[in-house]
């Protein structure tokens, strides 16, 4: 089972590795493992579309766009000082944030959230197929309950305009790359990305 | 391989007496306490110098949370005693005679097998992309820069989707170097590797079979390499795991079993 190490560096430098979930198992649980030829594998319906959709999620033209929007923000011609991403997004009131943590904060989007988010785009779709909601209802439970640590992760999701609880408002989806530091940037930033695009 | 258990596929189920298999241990490990898929007790079926965790299957299998908790759960129990096969999620043997049968039958299969395993962990380490840095990739990438030069003289829609897409592109580079470097680090200190899937945006997903004695310096060497290459790998490790990625089934045809 996974386990948990507290890192004595978790404040200071927030790039050490995040402990696993049951999200980052989920592909050794899933595909991993003995299967016996004479015994059955029951199949799990959904499983495998949910595993390709994960993949399609990440890349966007929102996330191309605001990429750009802080590379925009840059002063290209001058060489030293590099500005981290929640810097150029918080303008000077990033305190307290680095990279690093944006980057930690990230790794919860790896495999288990985007499952995670599809499993509940699929779960909107279609409130009785059991195989997917099964397990996103389960999940919100967990999400409800707090006892999961690694809960704001999750809610760093590739695509927070779905599924978004209001109980969840008091820690906004930070974007689709995680970059964005700062819930009030969440709201400054992105209709002027969107404005932009309808030019 | 075609059994009787497969005439009803769709329901997800199998018949009266099926059981749901987590995994093969040494005969002598303690039943796990923990409650297996669907609540079930769990029990283990003993025969050959080989015990089978199971609990009777459920009517119906699904990757609930709480389900596949379970059997991460119960496995996990087992391999704090022992080398522990793992079964992937959602193997259903038919009934207990079947396995019982099988267990004699593939003995030597499964004790090579625990051999390979022993006093070993699986440690799962992940990767992803940190898009962070634009001004060191636009700084030394003369394209990347110059792009950002034209796309800030004539900002339109377009142009920034393009320097946005590069931008990416750069990110998911940097990633997967960082990954590359991870990797070198890592894989000395395990006995095995196994690969996982990789795209854009996770560009390191690998299991090490780690000797138990190593995790600890496995796991300060993971720190370290996160600290390293925080600013373009966001790391994450999970462990120490049943060895779900270094276990084969036997490879042999399925024999003719009696029955279903």
């Amino acid at each position: 089972m996974t386990v948990v190490t507290p890192s004595p560096y978790a404040d200071e430098l927030a790039c050490v590795p995040r402990a696993g979930t049951l999200y980052d198992v989920l592909d050794l649980i899933l595909d991993r493992g003995m299967v016996i030829d004479v015994f059955v594998r029951v199949s799990l319906v959904g499983i495998e579309i949910i595993k390709i959709d994960a993949r399609i999620v990440v890349a966007s033209v929102d996330t191309y766009l605001r990429f750009a929007e802080a590379c925009n923000r840059l002063d290209l011609e001058r060489t030293s000082r590099s500005k981290t991403v929640p810097e150029l997004f918080g303008g000077g009131g990033a305190v307290g944030r680095t990279v690093a943590k944006a980057g930690a904060r990230k790794a919860g989007r790896s495999l288990g959230d985007k499952v995670r988010d599809v499993l509940g785009t699929e779960g909107h779709r279609d409130d009785r197929d059991a195989e997917d909601t099964g397990y996103a209802e389960d999940a919100e439970d967990h999400a409800r309950d707090g006892l999961d640590e690694e809960e704001h992760a999750y809610e760093e999701s590739p695509r927070p305009q779905r599924r978004r609880r209001p109980e969840e408002g008091r820690r906004r989806p930070a974007g689709t790359s995680g970059e964005r530091s700062r819930d009030r940037d969440d709201d400054r930033d992105r209709p002027r990305a969107r404005r932009r695009s309808e030019d | 391989m075609a059994t009787a258990s497969f005439a009803a596929p769709s329901r997800g189920s199998a018949g009266a007496g099926a059981l749901y298999v987590y995994g093969i241990a040494p005969a002598g490990v303690r039943a796990p306490r923990a409650g297996g898929v669907d609540g079930a007790a769990v029990r283990l079926l003993t025969s050959s110098g080989l015990s089978a965790a199971v609990s009777a299957a459920p009517a119906r299998v699904r990757a609930r949370r709480r389900d596949l908790l379970a059997h991460q759960t119960v496995l996990g129990e087992l391999a704090r005693q022992a080398p522990v096969l793992p079964m992937r999620f959602a193997v259903l043997a038919g009934d207990e005679g079947t396995l019982v049968a099988y267990l004699r039958e593939q003995r030597l299969h499964f004790e090579a097998q625990l051999h390979r395993i022993r006093g070993c962990v699986e440690m799962n380490v992940k990767g992803v992309t940190v898009p962070g840095c634009f001004e060191d990739l636009v700084h030394r990438d003369a394209k990347l820069r110059e792009l950002a030069r034209r796309t800030r003289r004539r900002p339109d829609y377009d142009a920034n989707v393009r320097l946005g897409e590069a931008l990416a592109r750069a990110v998911t580079r940097e990633g997967r170097r960082a990954a590359q470097e991870v990797r070198s680090r890592l894989v000395p200190l395990a006995r095995r590797t196994a690969q996982g899937e990789v795209d854009d945006t996770v560009v390191l997903s690998a299991s090490f079979l780690v000797p138990a004695d190593a995790e600890h310096r496995f796991r300060r060497t993971v720190e370290e390499q996160a600290r390293r290459h925080g600013a373009r790998i966001a790391l994450s490790l999970t462990g120490p795991l049943p060895c779900y990625s270094f276990v084969d089934a036997p490879t042999t045809a399925a024999p003719a079993l009696t029955g279903g």
